[in-house]
């Protein structure tokens, strides 16, 4: 996954409906782009089955444990 | 005496009104007199309520005289970071665009410490819309750090760090959703706890990213943060994401000694590039906790680097997602750094976010493997004691993602895996600038978190120095 370029941001922009204009595209992708980065490694890698709720499985689950210790 | 009263802590504080030794009425004015003295110098308050405040200390000791039980605090005066609603009031969340907006809404923490006797001082200052973690905010000017008036107090609830550490109020409610308790914490010299996602009602909170946002007090100390905790803990139908069960006794576990609990030391990233003084801090309180009893063990924790870049990325969305009304209205209201950082969120798309959120459980699941046997991790708030407020202030300039990063690169993790984590005053610097140290516990376990806390507190004397006078 790479960071986005300030033209694919001024188009992303657009279609939400919140105009952005090159230089502000320009200090966005400055500024978002290190995040894309740091998840390039995760990105594109997550199991078919895995949906957001598995975080409250998770947290549930570890509460139930120390409960039971 | 009403000056002293305004440097004593929480607990006893309550007690001494409950056992009728002083007045709420003498605490509330101890308190109003250092904040007259303090806050043109710290910027700390957004708004001071004295009348008011001295109105309702009259009628909670009347309570008291006609033998009226109060609450657990009952009379004591309190102050909250300005984005908690109540109804009738207005609440800015630290912007120029709710300058003027008035809650039809009493949030539920708020709700549950005014029902338990607490008294409103005033609001405190923040970062507009709680997003920024050096405690500029580009409408209201910055809050100044007590120990240091030159110095930032962290963000993003600015004003709940140096009102507390400079002795203004007995305790304030913060928000944390990238590190905004801990910092101020950290940067002012005060205990704050950032709790489990689920462990405190958010309902009529001012939101910012609905799967990271916490809430929990900043206050002196462990104990202090455990009553309040316990209080404002549990269940509410305004805000399904909380859980039910029993509450544990928090007050009762920060008694308890902490022999044969285990603390985990990251073997890296956690002390990768810290400034001298810091890793000085963190090997000295590693070094007390052991003498209290604590088994010290290394852990090696998955990389925190992605979890900081998934943090990054859900706030990004969620908070642009709030935001997206005034971005296309109102983008002009914004401060330059709040308005960069919403705009963000607009450059990723959907697939990325969710697989930022998909991923949450699986993260949690190896911290959780990582650290198996481990009662909490330590670790440094930040690598760095409080900057300079002139070189921190960087608004949406081309340094601006760098200092941000910087300051929050070792709490942004914990809130990405929802976990509860323990500010604690640890040290100072030579220069005279708090250090703090965060405790990072298991999903739920602020109980351990506080009691290791509390020893701690119990072995050094850190809470209790309070800052000059100016």
């Amino acid at each position: 996954m790479t960071r986005p370029t300030p033209k694919a941001i001024k188009a992303i922009a657009e279609t939400t409906g919140v105009a952005a204009s090159a230089e502000e595209a320009t200090r966005i992708a400055n500024s978002i782009g290190p995040a894309f980065e740091g998840f390039s490694a995760v990105a594109g890698t997550l199991p078919f089955d895995l949906e957001p709720a598995t975080f409250l499985i998770v947290q549930a689950a570890e509460k139930a444990e120390r409960a039971e210790t | 005496m009403s000056a002293d009263l305004a440097l004593m802590s929480l607990v006893p504080v309550a007690k001494g009104i409950a056992d009728r030794r002083f007045s709420s009425r003498e605490v509330t004015q101890a308190c109003l007199d250092r904040i007259a003295r303090w806050q043109p110098h710290l910027n700390a308050f957004m708004a001071i309520e004295a009348d008011e405040a001295l109105a309702l200390a009259d009628l909670a000791d009347a309570a008291l005289a006609k033998g009226e039980a109060g609450g657990a605090l009952h009379g004591v005066p309190l102050a909250h970071k300005d984005m908690y609603y109540e109804t009738g009031r207005v609440v800015t969340c630290g912007s120029r665009i709710r300058r003027d907006f008035v809650a039809t809404t009493t949030s539920t923490a708020l709700h549950r410490l005014k029902q338990a006797g607490a008294i409103r001082l005033g609001t405190l200052q923040m970062a507009e819309f709680a997003y920024g973690p050096t405690g500029h905010n580009a409408h209201y000017g910055p809050v100044r750090n007590p120990w240091n008036l030159d110095r930032i107090t962290g963000g993003s609830s600015s004003g709940s760090g140096a009102a507390v550490a400079a002795r203004l109020t007995f305790a304030a409610l913060g928000s944390d959703t990238g590190g905004s308790i801990r910092m101020p914490a950290h940067f002012c010299g005060v205990t704050g706890l950032k709790t489990t996602v689920g462990r405190i009602s958010r309902a009529g909170a001012m939101p910012l990213s609905q799967s990271l946002d916490t809430i929990g007090p900043l206050a002196r100390t462990a104990q202090d943060c455990a009553v309040l905790l316990g209080l404002m803990a549990g269940p509410d139908a305004a805000d399904l994401t909380t859980i039910a069960g029993p509450i544990p006794d928090y007050a009762a576990a920060t008694n308890q000694p902490i022999d044969g609990l285990c603390i985990g030391v990251p073997a890296s990233f956690y002390v990768d590039d810290l400034d001298a003084e810091v890793a000085r801090g963190l090997d000295e309180t590693i070094a007390v906790l052991k003498r209290e009893g604590a088994r010290i063990v290394a852990v090696e924790l998955p990389d925190q680097r992605q979890l900081s870049a998934a943090c990054q990325l859900v706030l990004a969305v969620e908070a642009a997602s709030f935001h997206k009304r005034w971005l296309i209205e109102r983008p002009q209201d914004y401060g330059p750094q709040v308005l960069m950082r919403l705009q963000n969120g607009l450059a990723i798309p959907g697939v990325t976010y969710l697989e930022a959120m998909r991923w949450r459980g699986q993260a949690l699941s190896a911290h959780l493997a990582a650290t198996v046997g481990v009662d909490a991790v330590i670790a440094p708030v930040a690598p760095v004691a409080a900057p300079t407020i002139a070189e921190s202030d960087v608004g949406n300039g081309p340094d601006a993602e760098a200092v941000i990063q910087r300051l929050t690169r070792f709490t942004r993790p914990i809130n990405y895996l929802g976990l509860p984590s323990l500010a604690i005053p640890a040290g100072f610097t030579r220069g005279g600038l708090p250090l703090g140290m965060q405790l990072i516990g298991r999903s739920f376990d602020e109980a351990t978190l506080l009691r290791i806390g509390a020893a701690f507190q119990r072995s050094t004397d850190y809470h209790d120095r309070v800052p000059s006078s100016v």
